[in-house]
């Protein structure tokens, strides 16, 4: 518990201290909630002139901030003295949001669609991130999750509880299966060889009988705690928020636990045996690193994951059929990745959630998509090929 | 088999293609003993390191190493049970920072499954914590100044840090035995004389170690090598001290009649 006041020699110098600390945490405040402000303006405004200038104009706000190295330092400091504050005044507003968006469950909606994608990030952030093992099957990993979880729920009435977890670990036996090839083939190859098996997931999905085929699984119920269903609305401080909001609240616990799962994983010495992979295998072979195993962890671990949002996803959509889970998916995720950061949790969260929102407020851009994340993944890997927030370094106090 | 030799090398051959890399070698290291390795370019020399530490499997031959036959092993499982080695061309992890790269090199000590680092976090943290500290002592040992900057990237670092870097991250598993690939390689003669202070600084420190060191700079295998062995075409063509070799014809022919 950090101590708020330090000790000083006259009551003065404590008082002036105190005041600038409050003065200091205030300002994080403001600039803070303009932030949030940036961000509430970019979800609700329309049309494609106003969604384009808020783009800009924060793309224009990021580089003068890069480009002076006292804004950027000073910005970077006030954060730091504060990280405690400035996490929690962020997650009030992240549990704010749906209230403040309540006449728009279409906006809801999105933003639960853009944690599911950060949930994916995350995951395959361990194997394309840390370790460049570049993996496309991500659909088949999220395919396996969401069939699990609602076969088992369709056929046998499983609580969604129970499910979701199930399609976790089914997705992560998927996930090891799909990890022994590395055994035998280095990267390029490896990724063909991802591409392959998600092709050959998607095929069976769709002429298994089992799995309903062409026409999928559909009559998924909505997850119920108690007699709560998420199907309903949501009754907060008097405000009826729409039952997307449900699923919000669930994708966004699901992404945090995440998130303290990925930290934790980099800094230790699993996500530093993943890095030694990436820079060198053979040195890290000769670390007495067990290079196959953890790469294979790398698979089976992201596919949990993958396999939780998928069985989240299932419940949402309340029908799933093999066109869920394509090869195109795969590639969007792959892309998040590659934009928001390789090896940087936080950076890849920020890549998922740009790369769902701006396609769906820029609706023109659907007819168009497999181009522009073509072009998309080409400029970064020209430009910045290290994701728009590269790894960090890490600190040992 | 393990009559007082730390590493004992029988009938090592290894063809690559139709080249024959290595030709029945014979080799032993005794516990606290410091062999030089030398030869021509092209001799064999880091062909051997690779068949000793696992990343090739000779077409003949066994490994023993402190008493059991390791040359079926991985390289992984060979760093486990004691042998830690460099390499001719630095292989640091470049983008990671230097505390990082002495880290990793103590990876075969760090407890820790997957469970414990998503479940018993604290533990993995103070675990982590101590390695920190063990590598920043590691570092603190040779060079002051490149424990004070290990938080910046390897990559950053001139030649003579990164061998020192490397050397760091090898003494960081705690090994029996200890290969150094042309450590002098590409420096100048301050930086070559720091070396060797630096070797006599691990011998001081890791008492029990032992080494092999190959190299091209003679002043360096003259002084701190107790026996030399001498490669020619895959084959052992001498083996001796120092000055023995130095006076060995097939030697001088092969080898030191081609410097001055």
């Amino acid at each position: 518990m950090k101590r708020l006041t330090k000790r000083f020699s006259a009551p003065e110098e404590e008082r002036e201290h105190v005041k600038d600390r409050l003065g200091s945490i205030l300002f994080l405040f403001l600039i803070e909630t303009a932030f949030f402000g940036l961000i509430l303006l970019f979800l609700v405004v329309e049309g494609i002139i106003p969604v384009f200038s808020v783009i800009l104009g924060t793309i224009l706000l990021s580089y003068l901030i890069k480009r002076f190295e006292s804004v950027n330092d000073f910005l970077q400091s006030l954060f730091n003295c504060h990280k405690r504050v400035a996490i929690l005044w962020g997650m009030i507003f992240l549990l704010a949001l749906p209230i403040l968006l309540h006449k728009s469950p279409y906006l809801i909606h999105i933003l639960f669609l853009a944690g599911l994608y950060a949930a994916l990030a995350i995951g395959l952030d361990f194997q394309v991130g840390s370790t460049h093992l570049v993996n496309f099957a991500t659909a088949a990993d999220y395919g396996i999750g969401a069939y699990t979880a609602a076969l088992l729920s369709v056929k046998f009435g499983w609580s969604f509880w129970v499910v979701l977890p199930l399609g976790g670990v089914a997705a992560a036996l998927f996930g090891f299966l799909l990890g022994l090839p590395t055994m035998k083939t280095k990267t390029y190859y490896l990724s063909l060889v991802t591409i392959a098996v998600g092709l050959v997931i998607y095929l069976l999905l769709n002429n298994f009988a089992w799995t309903g085929g062409p026409n999928g699984v559909s009559g998924i119920p909505f997850p119920r705690i108690g007699s709560f269903s998420f199907g309903s609305s949501l009754l907060i401080f008097g405000i009826e928020l729409p039952f997307q909001a449900n699923f919000y609240y669930l994708i966004l616990i699901l992404v945090i636990i995440e998130f303290v799962v990925a930290q934790r994983l980099y800094h230790s010495k699993i996500g530093l045996a993943w890095n030694a992979i990436r820079d060198d295998e053979i040195a890290a072979e000769c670390q007495g690193i067990d290079v196959t195993g953890s790469k294979i962890m790398a698979f089976y671990t992201n596919a949990f994951f993958d396999g939780l949002a998928g069985a989240v996803y299932a419940f949402n959509v309340s029908f799933i059929s093999p066109e869920n889970f394509t090869f195109m998916l795969s590639v969007i995720v792959v892309t998040m990745v590659i934009v928001g950061g390789m090896g940087n949790t936080a950076g890849v969260i920020f890549g998922a959630i740009i790369m769902t929102l701006i396609p769906e407020k820029l609706q023109v851009l659907q007819t168009y998509r497999l181009w522009v994340f073509g072009l998309i993944i080409l400029l970064m890997l020209l430009v910045r090929p290290k994701g728009l927030f590269p790894q960090k370094i890490r600190q040992y106090t | 088999m393990k009559n007082h030799s730390i590493l004992q090398a029988r009938n090592i051959t290894i063809s690559f293609g139709g080249l024959r890399a290595l030709d029945r070698v014979d080799f032993d290291v005794r516990p606290r003993e410091t062999v030089g390795l030398i030869g021509p370019n092209g001799s064999g020399k880091t062909t051997f390191f690779n068949v000793i530490s696992g990343i090739y499997k000779p077409d003949e031959g066994e490994v023993w190493f402190e008493g059991e036959n390791v040359v079926r092993r991985k390289p992984h499982e060979i760093t486990k049970r004691g042998m830690a080695r460099t390499f001719q061309n630095s292989r640091l992890f470049w983008q990671l920072s230097i505390l990082d790269n002495v880290i990793i090199g103590m990876h075969t000590q760090q407890k820790g499954t997957l469970f414990d680092v998503i479940f018993r976090y604290d533990q993995t943290k103070q675990e982590l914590r101590r390695c920190a500290e063990k590598a920043r002592e590691i570092l603190s040992y040779f060079s002051q100044e490149l424990c004070d900057k290990c938080s910046g990237l390897v990559v950053d670092l001139p030649q003579g840090d990164r061998r020192r870097v490397e050397i760091c991250r090898a003494l960081a598993s705690n090994p029996e035995l200890l290969l150094l690939d042309e450590p002098s390689a590409g420096m100048s003669p301050e930086e070559t004389d720091k070396l060797m202070e630096d070797i006599g600084k691990v011998k001081e420190k890791y008492k029990d170690i032992s080494l092999i060191i190959i190299e091209h700079d003679m002043v360096v295998i003259e002084e701190i090598a107790q026996k030399v062995i001498v490669f020619n075409y895959g084959k052992k063509i001498a083996e001796g001290t120092f000055s023995e070799i130095s006076k060995n014809e097939e030697v001088l022919e092969a080898y030191l009649g081609e410097e001055s």
